[in-house]
């Protein structure tokens, strides 16, 4: 497989009689995309607001963020927004500057939203607060249940970003990154020394089940998902989406897959990629043991993996549950890292691992969401306008609150360190 | 701070404040004009930076023995000579020394706000006593290197008073008190586990970035009569709460537990009973909460008698994200009201 990602950068957007990218400047046909958008029935009132970096705003209710891209060969985010077919070959428009930032307006516990800042120091903190941001605020039409409004509001989302990203299709890219890896089997002779590496990626947690329309991996809701393996160019091009949970992951991170990233960079250097085993977090005993020795399996037996990477997803039994399956790793010879986020609520470093397995002795940590912070005040306050007293000023809220600041599969710098 | 001398008091016992050996280690607190005996190697190590204002000095025995009542009059003495820092120690591998110094450090911190810094061999009592709440840098067991170890202590303190963040434990030299902080590092964590992997897989030296828990072991205790003469209790984590959750049990993170009466009860009504627990999915133990706290057949045992008596009091709290602290508590507190109840065995169900 071979995905070519076809980037062009955007130094400026804004609305425009037509949506076109000239030069670095992005101009977005703000009604014709609504109309678009408020095409599904299940969606009301639609509104977009276009933000800048170094703007004194906070996008508050923020729910997911997602890449602009386009495929050139094949469906967008098939399953979810185009047809069912097979992603991660060919070539796909990448916009980087831009992204589309879509709220939630219904939900009252606002201490699991998330925010992102334009200004200040929390700006620094996220991937979001350096990109030109599209916000989506759209409500629910009146009999739209929850499940069918996040699901009208995601897919809003990635409607928007495949507008976007199809307005690169007359210019020529600023640059092009090629992801192609041979079937894992084939290693040349000059190369077969190297450790062969694989990623064990949590995509979901059953922590809570999903939605009928709560596509995941390729449009699927994983609901009876055993593990399985897929290539990691359909990570890449739109096949695994985020499902409707959790702060600490973002569609986003999925499409730019840090992991998954970070493992092509060192392919064929120090290490062979050997593929992706995508795995759900069980919600019961037998479930999780079955899980974790079939990953495992996979890793082993049907990539032959000498090592492997894994992140989770959600909550505190997604953490055990990654383990588990690095620990069955370790078991049949594999050696593992995890990345786990420091699950201490109090910071305190003795609750920050929920597990204590031996075996799984190489950690990694993507930092303490729960850690206090304060935000500080803005001038302007987008996607939440039924919160702007309490968003606009100064907030005292946590870590995780910023949307991006820490993402489960690892793609900040920030680490919990004990002190 | 910048340009203004930092005053500093030092604290020493009565052998580094050449008083005397374990003859004066009776000896009460006392304060000293500037910095005498250990104290002047504080001084050296300041240099122009600060000045040590008064030496205060206690003997060991007196510390050792009358410990509350030495910290407050020892803390009455630093007050007196508004310091906006204090050194305690080093204390090496001296124990009721170290003890001391840590004490009064952690008393400093909280009654007059000043940052404050110690210095200890790894083996000396007050480190694991006051790591926690206290900067207590790692010295060696005698004070043959005792200006190189000041100067750790010293440019430390200078950093707290400053208002600097102190870097990691490793970098400058102190106990790791326990608390995590984050900080952005040189790579993205994708990266570090990638390289850490590497480093694994070629059998070269790694750092996890995570301390394994250093959870204590607790073994079951064994069932000393018969389950038909026993009395058995249900308790739970997984969030039971009769409908309406009159005790206000978090969704997360939970401080409290309920103990709710199923005097009467052969089973337990659905409609009777909610769950806000958010680690997991409810909504089967919502539709049946046998599921979970399985009332119906421990009554059918205690009915034929394969159990003594089914406790009519069932426990329950919420167990994600809580922390160690408050489940140890709640864990202590509801075996105590299970023995004073004289429950022998107890079935704890898990999610």
């Amino acid at each position: 497989m071979r995905l070519e990602l076809r980037w062009s950068e955007v130094r400026e957007l804004l609305a425009g009689s037509a949506t076109r990218l000239v030069g670095p400047r992005l101009e977005v046909d703000l009604d014709a995309l609504r109309a678009q958008l408020a095409a599904d029935a299940r969606l009301g009132e639609i509104r977009l607001d276009l933000v800048h970096p170094g703007e004194r705003c906070r996008i508050g209710r923020v729910f997911d963020v997602v890449a602009p891209r386009a495929r050139l060969d094949g469906e967008d985010f098939p399953g979810v927004l185009g047809a069912v077919a097979r992603a991660g070959d060919g070539r796909t428009l990448a916009l980087a500057g831009v992204s589309v930032v879509t709220t939630d307006q219904q939900m009252d516990s606002i201490g699991t939203l998330a925010v992102i800042d334009m200004a200040g120091p929390t700006a620094a903190m996220s991937p979001f607060g350096a990109t030109h941001n599209l916000v989506i605020s759209a409500w629910a039409s009146p009999g739209t249940g929850r499940s069918e409004y996040l699901a009208a509001i995601r897919l809003a989302a990635l409607k928007a970003a495949v507008h976007l990203a199809r307005a690169a299709r007359e210019a020529g890219p600023d640059r092009v990154e090629v992801f192609a890896l041979p079937p894992s089997p084939r290693v040349p002779a000059e190369l077969a020394h190297l450790p062969r590496v694989a990623y064990v990626f949590q995509i979901h947690s059953h922590q809570r089940p999903t939605g009928l329309d709560e596509g995941i991996l390729y449009g699927d809701p994983v609901r009876r998902m055993l593990p399985t393996i897929v290539h990691p160019n359909e990570v890449l091009d739109g096949a695994v989406l985020r499902g409707f949970m959790g702060r600490s992951v973002t569609t986003w991170a999925t499409q730019n897959h840090p992991v998954i990233r970070s493992l092509y960079a060192q392919h064929g250097r120090t290490l062979w990629f050997a593929g992706v085993v995508v795995t759900v977090a069980q919600a019961t005993e037998p479930e999780r043991v079955r899980s974790a020795f079939q990953a495992a399996g996979l890793v082993a037996h049907a990539l032959g993996a000498d090592g492997a990477v894994f992140t989770k997803i959600g909550g505190g039994a997604p953490h055990v549950d990654m383990a588990q399956a690095a620990s069955q790793c370790e078991a049949l010879g594999v050696k593992t890292t995890v990345l786990v986020e420091d699950m201490s609520t109090d910071g305190s470093a003795e609750g920050m691992l929920l597990f204590d397995l031996p075996d799984v002795d190489a950690m990694v940590n993507v930092g303490s969401s729960h850690e206090p912070l304060t935000l500080p005040a803005m001038d302007r306050v987008v996607g939440a306008d039924d919160l702007v007293p309490r968003l606009i000023g100064e907030v005292a809220t946590t870590y995780g609150a910023v949307c991006g600041a820490i993402e489960q599969v690892g793609a900040t710098a920030v680490m919990a360190e004990v002190r | 701070m910048e340009g203004k001398p930092v005053r500093v008091v030092c604290f020493v016992n009565q052998f580094f404040g050449q008083l005397g050996g374990e003859d004066k280690a009776g000896i009460g607190p006392q304060s000293m004009d500037g910095a005498v005996g250990a104290a002047r190697a504080v001084q050296q190590a300041l240099g122009d930076a600060g000045t040590v204002v008064a030496t205060i000095a206690c003997g060991d025995n007196y510390a050792a023995e009358q410990p509350e009542r030495a910290v407050s009059e020892l803390l009455a003495l630093v007050a007196a000579a508004k310091p906006d820092l204090l050194v305690a120690g080093p204390a090496f591998l001296a124990g009721r020394y170290g003890v001391a110094c840590g004490a009064l450090c952690a008393a400093v911190q909280a009654q007059l706000k000043i940052p404050t810094v110690t210095g200890m061999h790894p083996e000396n009592p007050g480190v694991e006593l006051h790591r926690r709440h206290v900067y207590v840098v790692q010295t060696g067991a005698e004070a043959t290197r005792m200006l190189d170890e000041v100067k750790r202590l010293v440019a430390l303190g200078l950093k707290l008073v400053r208002g600097e963040a102190p870097g990691a434990p490793a970098a400058e030299g102190y106990f790791p008190r326990g608390i995590t902080r984050n900080v952005v590092t040189g790579a993205s964590a994708a990266d570090r586990a990638t390289a850490m992997l590497l480093d694994k897989l070629a059998g070269r030296p790694f750092a996890s970035e995570v301390p394994r828990p250093a959870f204590p072991s607790v073994p079951a205790p064994r069932l000393v009569k018969t389950l038909q003469g026993a009395t058995i209790a249900l308790v739970t984590d997984g969030g039971l709460v009769p409908r309406g959750n009159p005790d206000g049990i978090e969704a997360l993170n939970a401080t409290r537990y309920g103990a709710y009466s199923i005097e009467g009860k052969s089973s337990l009504e659905a409609t009777q009973y909610d769950n806000p627990h958010r680690g997991y999915d409810t909504s089967w133990v919502k539709q049946d909460p046998h599921r979970l706290v399985p009332v119906d057949v421990a009554r059918e045992l205690e009915q034929s008698g394969a159990i003594g008596k089914l406790h009519e009091t069932v426990y329950s709290t919420v167990g994600v994200a809580t922390t160690l602290a408050h489940s140890a508590r709640m864990g202590a507190e509801i075996a105590e009201q299970l023995r004073a109840a004289g429950v022998d065995a107890v079935i704890l169900t898990s999610t």
